[in-house]
C-alpha cells in the first residue's frame, strides 16, 4: 500500500526529472522491478553456467590437463625404454669390440706361430743346404789337397829329369815329400 | 551541458501489468532500460560461452579467453576458500561474469546497471545471505563463533565482539557502495568531461582570450580518453574484487573451525 502511494508520488516526480536534485539511483519506484528482474536474471544465468557452460569448460580445462600428463608421462616411457635400449645397444657394442679383438689378437697370434714355423722350416732347409754345400766345398778342398801332393811328385819328377836326366822313382819322390812336408 | 546525472534514469521500455508478489506485496514487473542492461549482459555471457565453451584440446582465440576467466575465478575461489572452493565455484563465477557483463556494456551503450545501487545492493545481499545460509548450514549455531576471535583473553572480548559484529553487518554495505560508488563516479566524471569539450569549445568560438577554451576542450577531449581506459581497468577491477570478497567472506564462514 505504502509502496504504491511512493510509486504514484515518485513517478509524477521522475517524469518531471527536471529538479535535478538527487540521484536518479534513489527513485525507490524502480526498486522492486530491478531488484526481482535481477535475481530472476542471476538464477537463470546461475543456472545455465553452472549446469551447462562451466562443466563444459572445466572439463575441458580437465581433459587437456589429462592428455598433457599422460603424453608426458608417455614421452618419459619412451624415454625410459630409449635409454634401456640404447644401454643394451651400447654392451652389445662393447661385447662385439672385445669379440672382435680377441678375434683379432688370436688371428695374430696364429698368424705369428705360422710365421714362425714356415720360417723354421725354411731355416732348417737353408741350414740343410749350407751343410750340403759346405761338405762339398771340404770335399772339393780334400780333392784339391790330395792333387797339390801328385803335381808335386810330378813336378819334382819332372825337375829331377831335367837336372838329372834320370827321373826320381815314385818312392824317391814319395820319401823326399814326406820329408818336406815334415 | 547535458546533465551528467541523465545517464543513471531508468524509465520504461516495455510496460507490463503490475504483479502482486507474495511477501513483496505489489511490483511493477515492467522491462526498465535497467533491466534490459541486465538481459544483454546476461544474454552475452550465455552467447559468449556457447561460442568459448568449445571442447578443443588446442584451443582457439574465444576458447582461450573463457578458459582464462574460468581458470582466473578457480583459483580465486581455490586460493581462498581451499578445497572446497569447488562447491561455491559457479556462484562466485555467475557473481563475477555477471558484473563484469554488466560492467562492459556500461562502457559500451548508454546505461549501466552496476552503476544503480538497487543492482549492488541486491547483489551485496545475495552474497550475504548466500554466506548466513551456508554459514549456519556448515556449522549451526557455531555460526555465531565467527563473531569470537580465538585466542583473544576475555576481558577483550567485551571490545572485540561488537567490532566483529559490525564489520560483519557493515560488509554488505561496503561491498554495495564500492561497486556502486566506482561505477557512477566514473560515468559521472567521463560524462562531465566529455561535457566540458562541447562547452569549453563553444565558449572557445566567441574568439578575444576565450579562444584559450580551445586549449580546455582539447585537454578534457584527452582526459575523457585516458579515463576511458581506466574504466576498462575499474570494471574489471571491481568485478573481481567483488568476486574475491565473496570467497573471503565464505571462506570465513566455511573454514570457521581453523579461525
Amino acid at each position: 500500500m505504502a509502496n504504491e502511494t511512493t510509486q504514484t508520488h515518485e513517478s509524477t516526480g521522475a517524469d518531471g526529472h527536471a529538479s535535478g536534485g538527487g540521484l536518479p539511483q534513489f527513485q525507490f519506484v524502480w526498486w522492486p522491478g530491478q531488484v526481482v528482474w535481477l535475481l530472476l536474471i542471476f538464477v537463470v544465468l546461475y543456472v545455465l553456467l553452472s549446469k551447462l557452460f562451466l562443466p563444459r569448460v572445466g572439463g575441458t580445462i580437465q581433459t587437456r590437463a589429462d592428455k598433457i600428463a599422460a603424453d608426458v608421462a608417455q614421452a618419459r616411457d619412451l624415454k625410459t625404454q630409449a635409454e634401456a635400449e640404447s644401454a643394451t645397444a651400447l654392451a652389445e657394442l662393447a661385447k662385439a669390440r672385445t669379440h672382435a679383438q680377441r678375434t683379432a689378437s688370436e688371428a695374430k697370434a696364429k698368424a705369428n706361430a705360422e710365421a714362425a714355423t714356415r720360417q723354421a722350416a725354411e731355416e732348417a732347409v737353408l741350414a740343410e743346404k749350407l751343410a750340403v754345400a759346405e761338405d762339398r766345398i771340404r770335399v772339393s778342398r780334400d780333392a784339391a789337397l790330395g792333387n797339390v801332393r801328385t803335381i808335386a811328385s810330378d813336378i819334382a819328377a819332372a825337375i829331377t829329369d831335367k837336372l838329372t836326366g834320370v827321373a826320381a822313382t815314385a818312392d824317391e819322390v814319395e820319401t823326399a815329400l814326406t820329408a818336406a812336408k815334415a | 551541458m547535458a546533465d551528467p546525472m541523465h545517464q543513471f534514469q531508468i524509465h520504461k521500455v516495455v510496460d507490463l501489468p503490475t504483479v502482486n508478489l507474495p511477501g513483496l506485496g505489489v511490483v511493477d514487473l515492467s522491462i526498465t532500460n535497467s533491466v534490459v542492461s541486465m538481459g544483454m549482459a546476461a544474454g552475452l555471457i550465455c552467447v559468449f560461452f556457447a561460442l568459448a565453451a568449445r571442447q578443443a584440446v588446442v584451443p582457439g582465440r574465444l576458447q582461450s579467453v573463457g578458459e582464462m576467466l574460468y581458470s582466473l575465478v578457480d583459483d580465486l575461489a581455490g586460493s581462498i576458500i581451499g578445497h572446497e572452493g569447488k562447491v561455491f565455484f559457479p556462484f562466485v563465477f555467475t557473481l563475477f561474469s555477471f558484473i563484469l557483463a554488466m560492467n562492459f556494456l556500461g562502457m559500451f551503450l548508454v546505461f549501466t546497471a552496476t552503476s544503480q545501487l538497487a543492482v549492488t545492493v541486491t547483489l551485496a545481499m545475495l552474497t550475504i545471505l548466500t554466506v548466513v545460509v551456508v554459514g549456519f548450514a556448515r556449522n549451526g549455531f557455531g555460526f555465531f563463533k565467527l563473531f569470537v576471535p580465538s585466542g583473544v583473553p576475555a576481558f577483550l572480548l567485551i571490545l572485540m565482539v561488537p567490532i566483529e559484529i559490525i564489520s560483519f553487518l557493515v560488509r554488505p554495505v561496503t561491498l554495495a557502495l564500492r561497486l556502486f560508488g566506482n561505477m557512477i563516479g566514473g560515468h559521472v566524471v567521463l560524462k562531465i568531461f566529455a561535457g566540458f569539450i562541447i562547452s569549453l569549445g563553444l565558449l572557445a568560438s566567441g574568439g578575444g582570450i576565450a579562444s584559450l577554451g580551445y586549449l580546455g576542450s582539447a585537454v578534457s577531449l584527452g582526459s575523457v580518453v585516458a579515463l576511458t581506459a581506466l574504466e576498462f581497468i575499474v570494471a574489471f577491477l571491481q568485478a573481481f574484487v567483488f568476486a574475491a570478497l565473496t570467497c573471503v567472506y565464505l571462506n570465513d564462514v566455511v573454514n570457521l573451525h581453523s579461525h
